[in-house]
This record gives structure tokens, sequence and C-alpha cells, in this order.
């Protein structure tokens, strides 16, 4: 009798959800920090609606540049002037091991009606620098 | 708690995926400067000039004026690609239609695309 209550016992399971909660926190947590990443690197603006290179690796996007529709440069959420974001662009290529301004990654996010007399003259500015190709943003259309 | 956690992982994966999907389009930059040095090659590159005609952005490509990418897109499928293309940007045009010219190259396919900051 009491060898067969142990028996029917063992029969019933019992759903552990403690690491069930674990994962879903973890899954919270990543993607509060992705949204929040996200914000700080990229400000609000119309990107000119292209669909890009569409290419499949994933890339390192390296120093975001942002330039407004209103003319200013937004680099980390603070407003630069030109010669101060070319003294962050220096100091990113100094930091690189090879030091070659051709290594160095940009990403540049102008806006689409912005006047391109701005990127002109970035793109002056960073070829006097080395830097011999950046990258531009666009958004792809839905 | 546990219906609130599922709430919260459920609005946080929907608003990554509504987030607006970018991409990316890299031209080598070239200054004018360095582009009149004189350098001979064997082959000369195609000069797409993006520029303000009649006070609405336009295209042109040797003799030939486009307004609309896909028109800039067919004019160059037909064209050799070895030697590449270079966008040259004028003043004043908005950063869309230099964008448009450089991602109407890329559909042409044309590998080197450079990118000239026009004086």
């Amino acid at each position: 009798m009491k060898f067969g209550r142990s028996r029917q016992a063992s029969r019933t399971m019992e759903v552990e959800i403690t690491p069930m909660i674990d994962v879903v926190f973890l899954l919270i947590i990543f993607f509060m920090v992705a949204a929040q990443f996200a914000r700080i690197s990229r400000a609000e603006l119309d990107l000119p609606q292209e669909k890009g290179e569409q290419e499949q690796a994933a890339e390192e996007a390296g120093l975001v540049i942002n330039l407004l529709a209103d003319g200013s440069i937004v680099v980390a959420q603070r407003t630069v002037g030109i010669e101060e974001l070319l003294q962050i662009v220096q100091a990113e290529i100094d930091r690189l091991p090879s030091g070659d301004p051709r290594n160095v990654k940009l990403l540049i996010r102008a806006d689409r009606n912005n006047d391109t007399a701005i990127l002109n003259d970035l793109f002056n500015r960073l070829q006097s620098l080395g830097v011999g190709a950046a990258r531009l943003a666009t958004e792809v259309p839905r | 708690m546990i219906d609130v956690t599922f709430l919260l992982l459920i609005y946080f994966m929907v608003t990554t995926v509504l987030a607006r999907q970018e991409d990316r389009l890299s031209p080598t930059i070239q200054t004018e400067k360095e582009n009149a040095s004189g350098e001979s090659s064997d082959f000369q590159p195609q000069v797409v000039q993006v520029l303000l005609m009649d006070g609405k952005p336009a295209y042109q490509l040797g003799p030939s004026t486009f307004r609309q990418k896909a028109e800039l897109r067919r004019a160059l499928e037909s064209l050799p690609r070895t030697a590449g293309v270079f966008i040259r940007v004028h003043n004043q045009v908005p950063v869309g239609f230099a964008v448009a010219a450089i991602q109407a190259a890329r559909d042409a396919g044309f590998d080197q695309v450079t990118y000239v900051p026009a004086k």
C-alpha cells in the first residue's frame, strides 16, 4: 500500500517556471538596452528613402554623424561645430591600431531635405584628414 | 507578475520590429582638386552631375538630363562598369537627390561609386 502511493506521486509533474522567468527578464533587458543604444547614437531625422546596399553581413556602425535639417551636426546626442567634429574624427583615427584614416568607419545620417552644401563641406574636410570613404544612411522604404 | 512581464516583452519586441529599418550606401570620396590632378587612365569614368535646373533637382549624364532616378538608372545600365562612376553633387541640391543618384549607380551594377563635392 505504501509502495503504491509513492509510485503515484512520482508520476505527477511539476512545471518549473523559474528558468523561464529568468529568460524572459533577460530578453526584456536586452530589448530595453538595444532601444536605448539606438536612441543615443541616432537622432530623429528624415533619411533618404532608398533601399541601400542590402548587404546581409552586419557591419560596425563606427562614428555616427547626424546632419539635421536645420544644418546642425549631432554626435552622440551632442551638437558640435564642424571643427569639433573634425577633432572627434581625428581622435577616432588615432584610436585605430593602424592609424590609417582610410580605415575609419563613419556613418553619416543626413536629413534628406538638407542642403548638400553641408555634406559637401563635410566631405571636403574629411578628405583633407585622409578619409577616403563614408557610409550614408538610408531608410528602407516599407 | 508573469502577465506584466510577458506584456513588457511583447511591447519591446513589437517596438523593435516597427522601428524604421536603416541601410547604407558606401561611396568613396574624392575632391575635385584631386580629381583634376591629371592622372592618366585608360578608362574615363562616367560623371553624373546632380544639380538644380530651373530650380528643380536634375541628373545630368553627358548631354542627357533626367529628372527621375529610374531614368538615370536605365541610362547608367547601358554604360561600361569598368571605370566606375563619379557622382558630382552641386550645392543647394537636397541630400535625398544626391543619395538617389548613388543608389541608381549601385542599382545599375556599378561597384565603384565616387562622391565628388562640386566646388
